[in-house]
C-alpha cells in the first residue's frame, strides 16, 4: 500500500512536469506587498465590480437556460423564470440587483480614482479602459432591459434606437444595425441578445484583462504622503484577499436580502401597437433621458457624446492644465461640477416620474 | 484591522449569507405551492378531499387547480356528492359520492347547455345497439357471451375498448355497488348513466380543469371524429380553414380559453370545428346542440335532409333551411353572401351525385337481393355486404364529407374514386355473381328481376359510359380533350 503523503508527492510532481508554471512565481505574485491604504474597506471598490461581473456571468448563464429571444416567448419565458421555474425569481432577482449594484460599484470606483487623483500620469490609459468598463456595463444595462419584453422596456429600446438615428451622419447607420432593420422588430431582439450574452461580455473580459494588466504593471496607486498610511505595505494573500471574500459575502447577503424582499417584477407585455403613456428608462439613464427632454434632440445627443468625450480624455486635458499651473484644483472642481450635474438630472426625472 | 478580525467578520458575514438562503429556500418553497394553485378556492367542504388527493392522485387535483371552477370554490363535492338512494352513490370517507359525474350534474350550474346537449345527435350516440357497426363490433370482430335469457354477461372488447369510447356505454353498477368494468371507465359522448341521463360533459371538456381553449380545439373532437369513416378532423386539417388555424395557431391559443370566441371579432381566420358548429357569432349564441347548423345527414348509405326522419316520424324539429341559414351566419362572419351560397350549390351537387349515382342503387340493388333471399338473413357473412357498408359506410361518407368541409382531396381520392372503384369493379361483378350463383340454385326469376334492374341502372345517362354507351359528341369532346393533355405533356 502507497503511503499518503508520498502519493501526494507523486501527484504534485506528475501535474507539474505536465504543467511547468514556477509555483514560486504564483506565490510571490499573491503575496506582493500592496499599499496600506488599501486596508481601509472602501478601497475595495476596484474587486467589486468585477466580483459583481462574476455573479452576473453565473446568473446570466442559468437564466439563459430558459430565456426564449424571440417576440412572442421573451416575455412568457422571462414569466415563466420568474413563476415556474424552481428558484428563477431569485436567481433573476440576483442577476438583476446585481447589474444595478455593478453600475453604482463602477461610478463609485471612478469617483474614487477621480478624485484621488489615480488616472493621472502614468495612468491615463487605465483610466480610458475604466470609462469603456462602464460604457459596456451600461451596456449591458440596457440590452438586459430590453430582453425582458415588457412594454416599458420595449418602448425604451425603441426610444433608444430613435435616439441613435439622430447622431449625425452615422446615425441611421447604427440604428439599422441595431433594429436589424428600418424598424423594430424581432431581428432587434435577436440582436440585443447576440451583444448582451455574447458581444458585450467578449468585450468586457477583454478590457477587464487589459485593466487588470495596468493595474498589476504599473502597480496600485499610493495614496498621500510616503509617511502616511503607504508608509507600512502588506502582502495581497491573506490581508486584502480576506477584504475582498468579506466584501463578496457582504454583497451576497445584502443581493439575497433585496431579492427576497423586493424580487424582480414583471410589467405588461410589450405591445407594439400601443405606446405607453410614460416611458422610462432605468434609472442609471434618467440624466439623459432628461437632458432630452431639455433641448432639442439632435443638441441633446451631440453634447452628451462630448460630456462622454470629456471623461474619456479627462487625464490628458488634466495634464494640460496641470503643466500651465501645477497647483490647479481644476479636476475638483470640474468633478464636483459633474456629479452635481449628474444627480440634479437624476433625481429631476425620478421626481418628475413619481409624480 | 488584524486578519483574526477579518476571519471573525468573514465568518459572521457567511452566517447572515447562509440565513438569507435558508430564506430564499423557505420562500421558494411557498412560492411553488402559490404557483401551482394560483386562484383556487379550497371551500371546506373540499378541503378534505383535496388535501387526500393531493397525495393520492396529484394530476387529479392539479388539473382542477387550474380551472375556472376551482377559482370560483366549485370544488369536488360540488359535482361528486350523490343523493340517498342514488344507484351509484357509495360511502367514501365519511361522504355519500358517486364517481360518474353525468350532465344532470353539470346541469346544476350549466343548465341552459346541458338542455341543449340533451336534444343533440351527440346525446343519443349511445344508442347504437342495433346498428350495423354494433354488428361488427360484438359479432364479426369480437364476441359476446349471452345468458339463457338474453342478458349479456360477458361484453366484446372490442366494443368496450372501441365504439364505446366514442358512442358511449351503458354504465351499470354490478351487486357489490362497483361499477362493472366492462362499462367503465367510459366518458363516450352519449354514455346512458346511471341517473338514467344521457351523455358526458366530459367527452369534449376534459376533466378536471375543463379548459376551453383544449375544447375549442380540432383535436378534441378528432378523438372521434377521425379514420376511414369519418375522417373529418383529416379533412379539416387539408382545407383552408385547418391551414389558416395551423399556421395561427400559437397566436390564437391564449386567447382560446376567453369567453367568447366569435370570429371576425376575436379572430380573422383558421375556425375550428367547435367554431362552425357550435360557436357563438354576432348575431347567434353559443350552442351545445351539434346538429343546429347542420342541413344534411351525411352517415347514412342515402343522404336526407337533416330533417326528413322526424318529419316522417311526425316530429316537429328545426327545418333544415332554418339550420343552413344559421350555418350560412356563421359562414358570413368571413366569406360574402354570393360566395357562400354558390358554395352551398357546389356541396349540394356532390352529394346529390353520390346519393344519385352510387347510393340509391347500390342500396337498391343489396336490398333487392336480401329480399329476393339471394343473402343470407346473417350479416357480413357474404362479400357483397362488406363491398356495399365500404361504398357507403367509408368512401361514400368520405366524398361527402370531405365536400362539406372543404377537403377536395377527400371528396376525389379517397372519396368518389374509391366509390367509382367499388361499384364499378366490385359491387356490379359480385352482385352478376350472385345472380348467376342464384339461377344455379332454381332462383331464376329473382336474379332476372335484379338483374333487369341493374342493366337499367347502368343503362342510365350516369352510368352508360360503364357499357361504353357515351353518346358521339361526349366521345369527340373527350378525345379533343385527351389529345391536348398528350400534347401539352409531350407523351
Amino acid at each position: 500500500m502507497i503511503p499518503i503523503g508520498s502519493a501526494l508527492v507523486r501527484a504534485n510532481d506528475w501535474l507539474r512536469e505536465r504543467f511547468p508554471i514556477d509555483q514560486q512565481v504564483l506565490i510571490s505574485m499573491g503575496s506582493e506587498p500592496v499599499p496600506g491604504h488599501l486596508k481601509r474597506w472602501w478601497w475595495c471598490l476596484g474587486g467589486t465590480p468585477a466580483y459583481l461581473f462574476i455573479i452576473q456571468a453565473v446568473t446570466g448563464v442559468l437564466l439563459t437556460f430558459y430565456y426564449v429571444p424571440t417576440p412572442d416567448q421573451a416575455y412568457e419565458s422571462v414569466a415563466a423564470i420568474t413563476n415556474e421555474v424552481r428558484f428563477g425569481w431569485y436567481i433573476r432577482s440576483l442577476h438583476k440587483w446585481s447589474a444595478n449594484f455593478m453600475i453604482v460599484a463602477v461610478l463609485l470606483h471612478m469617483m474614487r480614482v477621480f478624485f484621488t487623483g489615480a488616472y493621472r500620469r502614468p495612468r491615463e490609459g487605465n483610466w480610458m479602459l475604466g470609462v469603456l468598463l462602464l460604457l459596456l456595463t451600461l451596456g449591458f444595462g440596457f440590452t438586459g432591459y430590453s430582453l425582458v419584453y415588457e412594454q416599458l422596456s420595449f418602448w425604451g429600446a425603441t426610444v433608444a434606437a430613435n435616439i441613435l438615428q439622430s447622431i449625425p451622419f452615422v446615425g441611421p447607420d447604427l440604428a439599422d444595425f441595431l433594429r436589424g432593420g428600418p424598424t423594430v422588430g424581432s431581428n432587434m431582439l435577436t440582436r440585443l441578445f447576440v451583444f448582451h450574452i455574447g458581444a458585450l461580455p467578449t468585450l468586457m473580459i477583454v478590457v477587464l484583462l487589459g485593466h487588470l494588466l495596468l493595474m498589476r504593471t504599473h502597480g496600485v496607486s499610493p495614496l498621500g504622503s510616503p509617511s502616511g498610511p503607504d508608509a507600512k505595505r502588506f502582502p495581497f494573500i491573506p490581508d486584502h484577499l480576506f477584504t475582498e471574500i468579506a466584501v463578496a459575502l457582504f454583497l451576497m447577503f445584502i443581493l439575497t436580502f433585496l431579492a427576497i424582499v423586493f424580487p424582480a417584477g414583471l410589467g405588461p407585455k410589450a405591445d407594439p401597437l400601443v405606446t405607453p403613456e410614460h416611458i422610462k428608462p432605468e434609472w442609471y439613464f434618467f440624466w439623459a433621458f432628461r437632458w432630452l427632454k431639455l433641448m432639442p434632440e439632435q443638441a441633446a445627443v451631440a453634447t452628451q457624446g462630448l460630456f462622454i468625450a470629456l471623461i474619456f480624455f479627462w487625464p490628458l486635458i488634466d495634464a494640460r492644465i496641470r503643466k500651465r499651473n501645477p497647483d490647479s484644483e481644476a479636476s475638483i472642481w470640474v468633478g464636483v461640477g459633474a456629479v452635481a450635474f449628474l444627480l440634479t438630472l437624476t433625481v429631476w426625472e425620478a421626481l418628475y416620474l413619481l409624480h | 484591522m488584524s486578519l483574526d478580525q477579518k476571519q471573525k467578520i468573514i465568518i459572521a458575514l457567511a452566517t447572515f449569507f447562509f440565513i438569507t438562503l435558508i430564506i430564499v429556500a423557505w420562500v421558494e418553497g411557498g412560492r411553488r405551492r402559490v404557483v401551482k394553485a394560483p386562484d383556487a378556492v379550497v371551500t371546506s367542504e373540499n378541503k378534505d378531499c383535496v388535501d387526500c388527493h393531493r397525495v393520492k392522485s396529484p394530476g387529479i387535483v392539479g388539473q382542477w387547480e387550474i380551472s375556472t371552477h376551482a377559482k370560483s370554490g366549485i370544488g369536488c363535492v360540488q359535482c361528486h356528492a350523490a343523493e340517498e338512494g342514488d344507484v351509484d352513490g357509495y360511502e367514501h370517507e365519511g361522504r355519500l359520492i358517486a364517481t360518474v359525474v353525468s350532465p344532470k350534474d353539470c346541469a346544476q350550474c350549466h343548465e341552459r347547455e346541458a338542455a341543449e346537449f340533451q336534444a343533440s345527435h351527440h346525446a343519443s350516440a349511445g344508442q347504437i345497439l342495433g346498428s350495423l357497426d354494433n354488428v361488427l363490433a360484438e359479432v364479426v370482430e369480437g364476441f359476446v357471451e349471452f345468458d339463457a335469457q338474453g342478458n349479456k354477461i360477458k361484453a366484446s372488447p372490442a366494443a368496450v375498448s372501441g365504439c364505446l369510447q366514442c358512442h358511449g356505454a351503458e354504465i351499470k353498477v354490478l351487486e357489490n355497488g362497483k361499477l362493472d368494468p366492462a362499462t367503465w371507465p367510459n366518458t363516450g359522448i352519449g354514455r346512458l348513466n346511471p341517473d338514467g341521463s344521457r351523455g358526458s360533459c366530459s367527452a369534449c371538456h376534459l376533466r378536471h380543469n375543463f379548459s376551453r381553449a383544449q375544447a375549442r380545439a380540432p383535436e378534441n373532437c378528432g378523438r372521434c371524429h377521425l379514420g376511414p369513416d369519418h375522417p373529418q378532423k383529416e379533412i379539416y386539417e387539408e382545407s383552408k380553414h385547418g391551414i389558416a388555424f395551423a399556421a395561427n395557431r400559437s397566436r390564437f391559443e391564449p386567447m382560446m380559453e376567453e369567453k367568447e370566441w366569435i370570429p371576425g371579432k376575436h379572430f380573422e381566420q383558421g375556425p375550428t370545428c367547435s367554431v362552425c358548429h357550435m360557436g357563438a357569432t354576432k348575431n347567434l349564441p353559443i350552442t351545445h346542440d351539434v346538429g343546429e347548423r347542420i342541413s344534411w345527414t351525411l352517415r347514412p348509405p342515402v343522404s336526407e335532409k337533416i330533417d326528413a326522419a322526424a318529419i316522417k316520424a311526425g316530429k316537429r324539429v328545426k327545418s333544415w333551411q332554418d339550420r343552413r341559414k344559421d350555418m350560412q351566419e356563421v359562414c358570413s362572419s368571413c366569406h360574402a353572401t354570393e360566395w357562400v351560397k354558390n358554395w352551398y350549390e357546389q356541396f349540394d351537387a356532390a352529394v346529390n351525385l353520390y346519393n344519385e349515382k352510387f347510393g340509391k342503387p347500390a342500396t337498391e340493388l343489396f336490398q333487392m337481393a336480401r329480399k329476393e333471399g339471394l343473402l343470407t338473413p346473417t350479416q357480413f357473412d357474404e362479400e357483397l355486404e362488406f363491398t356495399y357498408f365500404y361504398l357507403w359506410h367509408h368512401e361514400g361518407r368520405r366524398a361527402r364529407h370531405g365536400a362539406a368541409m372543404m377537403g377536395p382531396d377527400y371528396t376525389q381520392w379517397h372519396g368518389f374514386y374509391e366509390i367509382a372503384e367499388r361499384f364499378y369493379m366490385e359491387f356490379v361483378p359480385q352482385l352478376r355473381e350472385i345472380l348467376a350463383e342464384a339461377r344455379r340454385h332454381g332462383k331464376a326469376a329473382a336474379a332476372a328481376r335484379i338483374e333487369a334492374r341493374l342493366n337499367q341502372i347502368l343503362a342510365s345517362d350516369l352510368h352508360k359510359w360503364f357499357l361504353g354507351r357515351m353518346s358521339p359528341g361526349e366521345l369527340a369532346a373527350r378525345k379533343k380533350a385527351a389529345e391536348e393533355f398528350k400534347k401539352r405533356y409531350a407523351q
